[in-house]
């Protein structure tokens, strides 16, 4: 799994295809990442890349939204993609032999969607039941808000939008942003699985080859510097508690000293985390941090759920060791995030969806496909002594919380 | 792919897939106990054993800074007839790994510990009562049990875990962690005769008794279940009806029927109350247990349309039953489950669970290209059978959310 095995083509109008082949595998998985999400939606049209997602599978090419259902059935295509903030996606995985049909069409779902005026009523009725559903899902829910009070432009958005946004979505803005931003440039088309790669390069160039054009650029994310405590108060068992704070990039070049730091804090069971709020205390269930990355843009967000009477002691304690984290973090501790690190990255590759994903992301935002033997390296460089370097940089402070639940919590100092 | 397997003498069963190939091996315990095996003052116990276990044997040690060691990704699950212990490790660290592993099934029960766990496992309950999704299964599978132990609820009552004491956890366990009710099973690129061996000396010394587990008649009745909960917005709805167990043959053409009426995407169900936009996801499944089996159903809409939904469903079913099925559909079904089938067995943690259970329950081993094989051998005829039993005349709905009556 080096980077020799990622075979990559650049086309002409921009849409980049990388590929790794898996011949003990008989399936592939394909992914078609386009740059553009839901922080382009318009002002006031929050949801819109949401349901455009949904209308896209609603008829396509020569067949209507029943044919293009079984169509996709029947070389069964399990489907995979949608929108974040930052990529809209279109993929799934199928038997091999069934690879140029399922990009048959995805081609016509991408470029030749038929956007039916009377598909947009359900599609909407269904965004706006999920928008509902949230109320139900406080674990869920609880991160919804924590974006809003941290990301103070389109980003704090919610993709689901609101009941305001979504009323006012009309086909016409369907057509427009399908249009003006489902376009080649910078582009990235990921197959990973069994395949013969010079007929895969003319089976995407004749699918996708006349496709051209650039979609706007989207917004840079803004957010708050100073944090804050947002309270959401909700009749629930748990006190579902979240906290964000700044992270280095994806891009940065000690990326993997941020995710070391991260792995020490919460690198699965027995982390810090774990160990600190679970194990000591039996304070929740589920507890942990996790980064998060848009363009240039690096961010942890810690999770924990507890019931109200604890729930203070919980934060307190969830702040403590994230702060904890500055004081240093011994040779040990590192010993194990990192053989965990490592051994997920050769595991990790193992199944074919992950890896059309794992290629594309880094295409994404590096330009380029890093080899394992790359990562290795800067795996095993990192240190004590460069945590605490990097930590300086990027401190754990200035958490933004939420809480959801019927307590409201006190901020620790 | 190779199959291999052996009994030690301690009655411990070991089974292997070997793929050359993986670049990762799996393997773990399955241990045939769940809350269908509880007594009603013991409920939950077998889920916080199995949290216990993390807890560890030797006093000082760290179960969890072992497994990280190594690079190990494990974990424990506890469902109402096994409780499992795996997870995956690469090939260099097997013995570490399967060293681990043994350990990790002779804890020490501390008082201590109990205390701490049990706020864990308290917390859990909570976590699940705030997801309408988990109580309406535990609700649904309770009352569709009627009675039987497998509706038994798997993470235990607030009031039984509560109550629960140290020495009926460590009962439990001297009742059901025989090795001869237990399995260890190997996915991957693994060493089959250093396994083996290991897994032999590591064992030798475990107490051996004989483990039963109870199978009393299941009667279904035909119920409406009203859970109202006014926090909730939305209404969640649940069906149960009787299907093949894991030793019935007919599993197969379940599944295939499932997935004509209430695959997820492009079946009745979605076409008849997705699509419209009526309910915002509606979708079945077949499950099959030891000697027990069910057909179940869910939807999520707006309460003001939850008896539509239900005619709905009861429209879909009635017709399926008097009518049949279309070939294209058992087509289109098959096509589905067959890649889900092979993208579930790229890697080696994704086999492991299949593995272990077949052979716990029907002493079988099915490779993918044979289990694919055999579904695509499924006929359209196979499925009928199933519905002239007329499986869904009788069962079981659980209404979760704000409404006090459903209209029917």
């Amino acid at each position: 799994m080096s980077s020799q095995d990622v075979l990559t083509h650049t086309f002409s109008n921009g849409l980049t295809l990388a590929a790794e082949i898996r011949p003990a595998i008989r399936a592939a998985a394909f992914n078609l990442r386009m740059p553009t999400g839901s922080a382009g939606d318009p002002s006031g049209k929050e949801g819109l890349s949401n349901v455009l997602s949904d209308l896209c599978y609603r008829g396509a090419g020569d067949l209507d939204s029943r044919a293009l259902s079984d169509a996709l059935d029947a070389i069964g295509m399990q489907r995979s993609g949608g929108p974040n903030r930052i990529a809209f996606s279109f993929g799934g995985a199928v038997m091999s032999d069934h690879l140029e049909r399922a990009l048959d069409l995805t081609a016509d779902i991408v470029l030749r969607p038929a956007l039916d005026p009377k598909e947009l009523e359900p599609v909407r009725s269904l965004a706006l039941q999920e928008l509902a559903s949230l109320e139900d899902q406080p674990q869920r829910n609880v991160f919804i808000h924590l974006n809003r009070a941290y990301f103070t432009n389109e980003y704090g958005l919610s993709f689901l939008g609101t009941e305001e946004s979504l009323q006012s979505l009309t086909a016409e803005d369907m057509a427009e942003a399908q249009k003006s931003r489902f376009k080649p440039t910078g582009a990235i088309m990921s197959v990973a699985g069994r395949f013969d790669w010079e007929r895969l390069k003319d089976a995407v160039e004749a699918r996708f080859g006349a496709w051209d054009g650039s979609a706007p650029d989207l917004p840079q994310p803004i957010r708050r510097a100073d944090g804050c405590y947002v309270h959401i108060e909700q009749d629930t068992q748990q006190q579902h508690i979240g906290a964000v704070y700044a992270a280095a990039p994806l891009e940065h070049p000690d990326i993997y000293v941020s995710r070391m730091a991260l792995g020490v804090l919460s690198g699965g069971m027995g982390a810090r985390l774990f160990t600190e709020v679970r194990e000591k205390r039996g304070l929740a269930y589920a507890v942990g941090a996790s980064g998060g990355y848009l363009k240039g843009c690096g961010y942890a967000q810690a999770y924990a759920g507890t019931t109200p009477e604890r729930a203070q002691e919980t934060l307190d304690t969830l702040i403590a060791e994230l702060k904890r984290l500055t004081e240093g973090v011994t040779e040990e501790e590192l010993e194990r995030a990192r053989t965990g690190l490592l051994s997920s990255l050769v595991m990790g590759g193992e199944s074919t969806g992950a890896r059309a994903g794992a290629i594309s992301t880094d295409l994404y935002y590096l330009g380029r496909v890093r080899s394992l033997e790359e990562k290795r390296e800067q795996i095993e460089a990192v240190d004590p002594a460069s945590i605490a370097e990097h930590l300086k940089e990027f401190p754990p402070e200035n958490f933004t919380v939420a809480a959801l639940g019927p307590r409201r919590l006190e901020m620790p100092e | 792919m190779e199959f291999m397997h052996t009994k030690l003498d301690n009655g411990l069963v070991v089974v292997g897939e070997r793929n050359e190939a993986a670049q990762s091996m799996a393997c773990g315990f399955f241990v045939k106990t769940g809350s269908r095996d509880e007594t009603p003052e013991e409920s939950g116990v077998s889920h916080f054993l199995e949290h216990m276990m993390f807890k560890g044997g030797r006093p000082g040690e760290n179960i969890h800074q072992q497994f990280r060691s190594i690079g190990a990704w494990y974990n424990a699950s506890t469902s109402s007839e096994n409780t499992i212990f795996y997870g995956r490790v690469l090939p260099e660290f097997q013995l570490r790994f399967i060293a681990q592993l043994t350990n990790l099934l002779r804890p020490a029960l501390r008082k201590e510990d109990f205390e701490t766990e049990k706020k864990v496992v308290l917390e859990e309950i909570a976590m699940c009562a705030d997801s309408p999704k988990a109580t309406a299964i535990v609700k649904g599978l309770k009352a569709f049990a009627n009675g039987h132990p497998s509706g038994n609820n798997v993470l235990g009552e607030l009031e039984s875990i509560e109550a629960l004491e140290r020495d009926q956890m460590a009962a439990y366990y001297e009742r059901r962690y025989s090795p001869s009710n237990m399995l260890f099973a190997l996915t991957g690129a693994f060493d089959w005769g250093g396994a083996v061996q290991q897994v032999e000396e590591a064992t030798r010394g475990w107490p051996v008794f004989k483990v039963e587990r109870e199978y009393p008649p299941h009667h279904c009745i035909h119920q409406t279940h009203i859970a109202q909960n006014d926090a909730l917005s939305r209404e969640h709805l649940r069906w149960y009806w009787r299907g093949p167990s894991c030793q019935d043959d007919k599993q197969r053409a379940a599944e295939v029927l499932s997935s004509v009426l209430g695959g997820a995407v492009g079946s009745r169900m979605y076409w008849n109350l997705v699509d419209s936009g009526l309910a915002k996801s509606a979708s079945m499944g077949a499950y099959a247990a030891d000697q027990y089996g069910f057909y179940s159903a869910r939807a999520e809409c707006s309460p003001n349309r939850a008896g539509e939904v239900v005619h709905k469903v009861q429209d879909i079913f009635r017709d399926a039953a008097e009518n049949g099925v279309a070939h294209d559909e058992v087509d289109r079904s098959k096509q589905k489950i067959a890649s889900s089938l092979v993208l579930r067995s790229e890697t080696p943690m994704r086999r492991l669970t299949p593995l272990g259970i077949e052979w716990t329950y029907r002493k079988k081993y099915l490779d993918t290209d044979e289990a694919v094989n055999r579904l695509l051998s499924v006929t359209k005829e196979d499925v009928e059978a199933l519905l002239a039993e007329d499986p869904f005349a009788k069962g079981t709905l659980v209404a979760l959310g704000p409404l006090e009556t459903l209209e029917i």
